[in-house]
């Protein structure tokens, strides 16, 4: 939901999404080419900068989306850096840190840094129907996007109907206690199984009543000023790379 | 309006219909629908209103009896059903089962495109659609921030995007507050202005009774019976004996006329600010 309404409510909404997914890959290409880790992370904080003082995202809500990636990323790093060393004695376990490691463990955490800055930079400026657009202007496989419209139209659908049926469930104290819990929250799966069953035939049935016979196709959005933000976001992210490489 | 002379657009004869589970859709439904009129379907729940939609559509099809379009019967070949399901819209009751991508503008978009117009004019479509059912402003927000009312004139463009004849509404007041309601009514009158056809399965007879031109009951999958609203004064106490009630209007003229309170000059009246109007005009004059 936050991811949702930052790339509703941001500045740069209306930039074209080629535009924002252009310089996404370039920040990507800079993060990877970067020579040192500490330039690659160089990198990530330009590319934060750019989120947010450039398309006005809060530093908070920056934060907030970013947290998971960067705890799933500590523990990532700690599990590279640190080894159990298990001696020969029965009881002789400990922590050993290699030295050697130290260098490539900072490379990884570096990139890292940068893809997930470089990546959050598009999914908090452009809506997911946007980045959709993008990928079938880019001729991605349609089944697969019909599959992610219909997953993220229904993923708001059905996010309603079980938070509907949880309300429903505790007011008749139905998470009173851990055994109504559990009972509870079966009866909520075998509902909302049941749900996607009907509710992907009414789908289809819709579908049927408005001529559809095969892929879903949807209009594609123009951008007036697509080529001037093209022009942008390409000497923007060819300064990133080039930033990359040079900066040592 | 005689609803008889008018050449019907749609009609059912004889259909019926079992669902796989063995429960009755249709049990031999006659129906004719005339050309530009507003009809009102009304009755119980499982008395196969939706059933009957889903037939006029071609997307259920008889297992005895005929459907005809514009008199001729249904073909059923790909070919046949592109080119009902382009000239008949169906709106659902519920929105979220039937809007498909979570962009305003799109999903609107979804039928234009499955007709295999162009790009442009499916834009000029998509915009004429939004603008007839008062959504233009919201043509680029997600359908999930919006509400229940809003899903549903969303709905409603999808459909009238594709430039159908007819329009078939499954319970389009339902879930929706007075003033949607009242919209709604606008956006319907606007559109039957413009010629369309217009079927409206509803459970409020009141609202029936102010605005269609002919109200049908239906009952265990069977065309029960068929007025002109003009004669449902006369038709009030056959109407409530199918237990979907009767329009409270006509029921308080028939009050005041065998009271012999107002003369039959109120009798025209079809909605409560209709009749306020009539009796206030009365009133002033005596």
């Amino acid at each position: 939901m936050l991811i949702e309404q930052s790339a509703y409510t941001n500045r740069w909404r209306r930039v074209s999404p080629a535009a924002k997914g252009l310089f996404t890959l370039c920040g990507l290409v800079a993060a990877f080419a970067a020579a040192t880790p500490v330039t690659a992370c160089g990198i990530a904080v330009v590319l934060c900068a750019v989120t947010i003082l450039g398309a006005g995202i809060p530093p908070g809500r920056y934060l907030r989306v970013a947290a998971p990636a960067l705890l799933f990323l500590f523990v990532s790093t700690m599990s590279l850096a640190v080894s159990l060393k298990i001696g020969g004695s029965v009881g002789d376990v400990s922590l050993h840190m290699a030295q050697t490691e130290y260098a490539k463990v900072a490379q990884v955490c570096g990139r890292s840094l940068g893809g997930l800055a470089a990546l959050l930079f598009l999914t908090l400026t452009t809506p997911l129907i946007d980045i959709i657009a993008l990928l079938r202007r880019l001729k991605a496989p349609e089944i697969l996007l019909d599959i992610m419209v219909l997953c993220y139209r229904t993923l708001f659908v059905f996010s309603e109907a079980v938070h509907d049926t949880i309300t429903a469930q505790s007011a008749r104290l139905g998470y009173a206690n851990v055994r109504l819990s559990m009972r509870s929250l079966g009866g909520l799966v075998a509902n909302i199984t049941v749900q996607v069953w009907q509710r992907s035939q009414a789908l289809h049935l819709a579908a049927m009543a408005r001529n559809n016979d095969g892929p879903l196709r949807f209009l594609e959005h123009t951008y007036p000023n697509f080529k001037r933000d093209m022009c942008i976001a390409l000497c923007a992210g060819t300064a990133l790379v080039a930033l990359s490489m040079v900066i040592v | 309006m005689n609803q008889q002379l008018i050449e019907p657009v749609l009609e059912l004869q004889d259909v019926s219909f079992r669902y796989p589970d063995g429960s009755v859709g249709l049990d031999r439904c006659s129906i004719s629908i005339p050309r530009g009129t507003r009809v009102a379907l009304l009755g119980a729940n499982g008395a196969g209103k939706t059933t009957l939609f889903l037939h006029l559509n071609g997307i259920l099809r008889p297992q005895s009896g005929t459907v005809l379009f514009g008199g001729v019967p249904l073909d059923y070949s790909r070919h046949g059903l592109h080119t009902l399901r382009s000239r008949i819209g169906l709106v659902f009751q519920n929105p979220d089962s039937q809007l498909f991508s979570a962009s305003v503008r799109e999903d609107v978009s979804f039928g234009p495109l499955n007709l295999g117009l162009d790009n442009e004019t499916v834009r000029s479509r998509v915009e004429e659609a939004l603008h007839a059912v008062g959504m233009t402003a919201y043509a680029d927000k997600p359908v999930h921030n919006l509400s229940y009312g809003q899903k549903k004139r969303v709905c409603i463009a999808g459909v009238l995007a594709m430039r159908p004849k007819v329009l078939i509404l499954d319970e389009p007041m339902a879930g929706l507050d007075v003033a949607m309601q009242v919209e709604l009514t606008h956006i319907l009158d606007q559109l039957h202005t413009e010629g369309m056809t217009i079927v409206i399965a509803t459970h409020d007879m009141d609202f029936a009774y102010q605005w269609a031109d002919s109200i049908t009951v239906m009952v265990n999958g069977g065309c029960a019976a068929n007025w002109d609203v003009e004669s449902i004064p006369e038709a009030l106490t056959e109407l409530a004996a199918y237990g979907l009630g009767m329009p409270k209007v006509a029921e308080l003229q028939r009050v005041l006329a065998i009271g012999r309170i107002w003369d039959d000059d109120i009798s025209s009246a079809r909605s409560h600010q209709a009749l306020i109007k009539k009796l206030t005009v009365a009133t002033a004059s005596i």
